[in-house]
């Protein structure tokens, strides 16, 4: 079956109306912006992730790729902005593969809000859509409930407000690359600073006709102090009341094993830990 | 249609349903409104657009074009009528490659009713049809919340059109000249700018004749006084 | 006792997996209109009491919802001093919850015990004051105090002294604790490094019959390291905590107050 799973719809609302609270979805508080200028568009997003006053991921991706040319940057529900995303430009690829054209701005906006339209705002992506394409340089805000809207500079999230006052009072027409990048930068500042739901590293990309570059932590301005003592516990510290020994030949009774490749380790964000 | 509790009951017995917009949904507060003149017609609106107090727009344009001399202006929830408004648009666009004319304005209002009527218990669309058409020159139909269909010489629209009732009321003039008609739509929407909070921004219209459509632009920087563009 | 302290509200009903209140029962679409006299402003605030010393911290960010009202509005107090700038005060209250209740409590508190070193001669003892504290917020049972708030000062006896209260005015004297918004973050990094909580002697048996690390008193030093760190834990991960730490060390020779910056995102 395609789509979303309701199989446990009425259980869920059994049980709420008991009184259990419904799960509480990571949500990206989230500033995002982006800016038209001469020659290209930047989008520029924080890294902040919250549930609640708590920071779920301190450095998260609010930059999604669609195509090449075409890059969104994402608040709101988190799994929707990612699903969302990447559900478009499944089919936004599929599309240009059948037309034999390259994607266009316009199509994965229509094609966006369409969807969210017709969830009725039960998807709550929030997203900045920007791209080069054939037809020319295009930015638009699309809203949960499906709406959008075309604008030179946009900002979006809980720290649309704190990003706009830059852009409302630093914006010109006629802006270069280098200018673009920095009142983006700004504007994603703004929202780390004055707004609680954003916070961390700035994210930003630059679209042109040639190529997109991506500048993950383009200011990271909230390094993690140095703790004053080191927290090594001694070995042996922590109480151990049940020890079990499973061999590694008897290890696949248990979980599936995948032998990795010597020259391929496997990668992700390296953990912070305490020296 | 389904009948929520939220809202109240007016004086005369009609549920009003105060509480319509979703929250967090954009909503276009909107001074809106078209008008018939000699010529032709002339649609008018501002261009801001809020979520809650925060304006999510300035510039907004809310004079959208269905085909080549019918356009609509919007009013209500901005996803809403984006959305029935881009259907409209390919069905009259399907209408006139099947038939080989153009639809009417008519024709027009009678997509959008259709579409307004049978979904009213999940729209909120405020709309104003305005069209010229070889037959019938300038129209202008009129939308409201359920899904009726009015035709009216002029008409009005959005939460800043009930401050300018009486304006319109006791300007408007049947047959007007382009300019007259041009200056008369800019002062009622000026009027509907100062007094209501949800409306601002640029004033934006579009003249539809048997020339085709004209697009005019009035900024608050000049006082609205001169065109640009 | 334990349960009192506790600041989720669940914890005299049913425990769910989830931090949030249930939903009252409301008709649909019905909606309750009602006077809401109290903002949550954020913060954390933090007490240790030593030997000789007692330390007491507070972040110096307010706010409300997702905005930031101040980056310095004060959590700590000098209470009971003679003079304006309670240069000779030896008690110290740090609030946490609603500021301008926290203001408020703090008003009435350095009122009375003036009018205490007026009446008798002598200034309150933390003691005394502690159980004057419990009485004031509890004189509003029915419409409260929104903090929580900590007493710190030196006893009769020289060592220091922590009361922590919750907010109509249950109180307890205790070797540390943290309060606020990230009180659940700090407190326990606080049980571990102040009271060697689960720490065990390595290699001093098996299972249960191990050995529990030896608890050994802290000195000034050390607490206000595990302050500064305590701070710095709970910024990366809690967005009402942040700006600046304000820090009083209470000790037989007065009270001494640091600032410290902490990140400001």
């Amino acid at each position: 079956m395609p789509g979303f799973d309701f199989s446990n719809y009425n259980r869920n609302a059994a049980l709420h109306a008991r009184g259990v609270p419904l799960p509480k979805a990571t949500s990206t508080g989230t500033t995002i912006v982006g800016c038209i200028y001469d020659g290209g568009v930047v989008i520029a997003a924080d890294t902040r992730a919250t549930s609640g006053p708590i920071v779920a991921d301190k450095n998260c991706e609010k930059l999604h790729f669609i195509a090449p040319n075409i890059w969104c940057a994402g608040a709101g529900t988190a799994a929707d902005t990612e699903f969302t995303t990447a559900l478009i430009s499944s089919q936004l690829e599929l599309h240009s593969l059948s037309t034999g054209r390259k994607p266009r701005v316009v199509t994965c906006m229509t094609m966006l809000k369409q969807h969210l339209f017709r969830y009725q705002g039960h998807i709550g992506a929030y997203l900045v859509v920007a791209g080069v394409d054939p037809t020319g340089t295009h930015l638009f805000t699309v809203h949960a409930h499906g709406s959008t809207d075309k604008l030179p500079y946009v900002t979006m999230g809980s720290g649309s407000l704190a990003a706009m006052s830059v852009f409302e009072t630093q914006w010109k027409p006629q802006l270069n690359k280098e200018e673009a990048m920095k009142l983006c930068s700004q504007a994603i500042e703004a929202g780390i600073w004055n707004d609680l739901g954003s916070g961390s590293n700035v994210d930003l990309a630059v679209i042109t006709p040639e190529k997109t570059t991506l500048h993950r932590g383009f200011v990271k301005p909230n390094e993690r102090t140095q703790k004053l003592k080191s927290y090594k516990f001694k070995r042996g510290t922590t109480a151990v009341l049940n020890e079990k020994v499973i061999k590694k030949e008897e290890m696949g009774n248990y979980i599936s094993v995948v032998e990795l490749a010597e020259e391929t380790p496997a990668s992700g964000d390296k953990m912070e830990v305490d020296t | 249609m389904e009948f929520g509790t939220s809202g109240v009951l007016s004086e005369d017995g009609i549920h009003v349903d105060m509480d319509r917009l979703k929250k967090g949904e954009v909503n276009l507060g909107t001074s809106i409104m078209a008008v018939t003149f000699k010529d032709g017609v002339i649609l008018g609106a501002d261009s801001r657009t809020t979520t809650g107090a925060y304006i999510a727009n300035r510039v907004t344009d809310k004079l959208t074009q269905v085909h080549d001399t019918i356009w609509c202006c919007r009013s209500g929830s901005a996803a809403d009528t984006q959305a029935v408004a881009d259907i409209v648009q390919y069905q009259l666009g399907l209408y006139h490659m099947v038939n080989g004319r153009p639809p009417t304005t008519q024709i027009a209002a009678a997509v959008f009713q259709e579409i307004a009527y049978a979904n009213k218990d999940r729209l909120t669309a405020g709309l104003i049809i305005a069209g010229w058409d070889a037959r019938h020159g300038g129209q202008v139909y009129n939308i409201p919340l359920g899904g009726s269909l009015h035709k009216q010489p002029y008409s009005i629209g959005g939460s800043g059109s009930t401050y300018i009732y009486g304006y319109c009321d006791a300007n408007w003039k049947e047959g007007m000249e382009e300019a007259e008609a041009v200056a008369f739509v800019k002062e009622a929407l000026k009027e509907a700018i100062k007094w209501d909070g949800s409306s601002g921004g640029v004033i934006r219209m579009v003249v539809l004749t048997e020339k085709g459509a004209d697009r005019h632009l009035y900024l608050p920087d000049s006082d609205y006084k001169v065109r640009h563009q | 006792m334990a349960a009192m302290f506790s600041q989720n509200p669940l914890m005299n009903g049913p425990n769910y997996s989830f931090n949030d209140a249930p939903r009252t029962a409301a008709p649909e679409g019905a909606r309750q209109h009602r006077f809401d006299p109290y903002t949550d402003n954020g913060g954390s605030t933090l007490a240790i009491a030593g030997a000789d010393f007692t330390i007491m911290a507070g972040d110096t960010r307010l706010t409300s919802g997702y905005s930031i009202n101040s980056r310095y509005h004060p959590k700590l107090f000098k209470i009971g001093g003679t003079t304006a700038d309670q240069k000779d005060a030896t008690i110290v209250l740090s609030v946490v919850g609603f500021a301008a209740d926290g203001e408020a409590l703090k008003e009435r508190l350095d009122a009375i015990c003036k009018m205490y070193r007026y009446r008798h001669g002598k200034p309150m003892s933390v003691k005394a004051c502690a159980q004057r504290l419990s009485t004031i917020l509890y004189q509003k049972r029915f419409f409260p105090y929104y903090v929580y708030a900590i007493l710190g000062g030196l006893d009769e006896e020289g060592k220091g002294a922590v009361y922590s209260y919750d907010p109509v005015g249950s109180y307890e004297r205790e070797q540390c604790r943290a309060g606020g918004a990230a009180a659940s973050l700090i407190m326990p990094f606080l049980d571990n490094q102040v009271n060697f909580k689960n720490q065990y002697e390595p290699g001093s048996g098996v299972g249960h019959a191990l050995q529990e690390r030896e608890r050994k008193p802290l000195t000034r030093s050390e607490g206000e390291v595990l302050v500064k760190d305590a701070f710095d834990g709970a910024v990366e991960r809690h967005i009402e905590v942040g700006d600046g730490l304000q820090m009083m060390v209470i000790t037989k020779d007065g009270i001494e107050e640091v600032l410290l910056p902490l990140k400001k995102d």
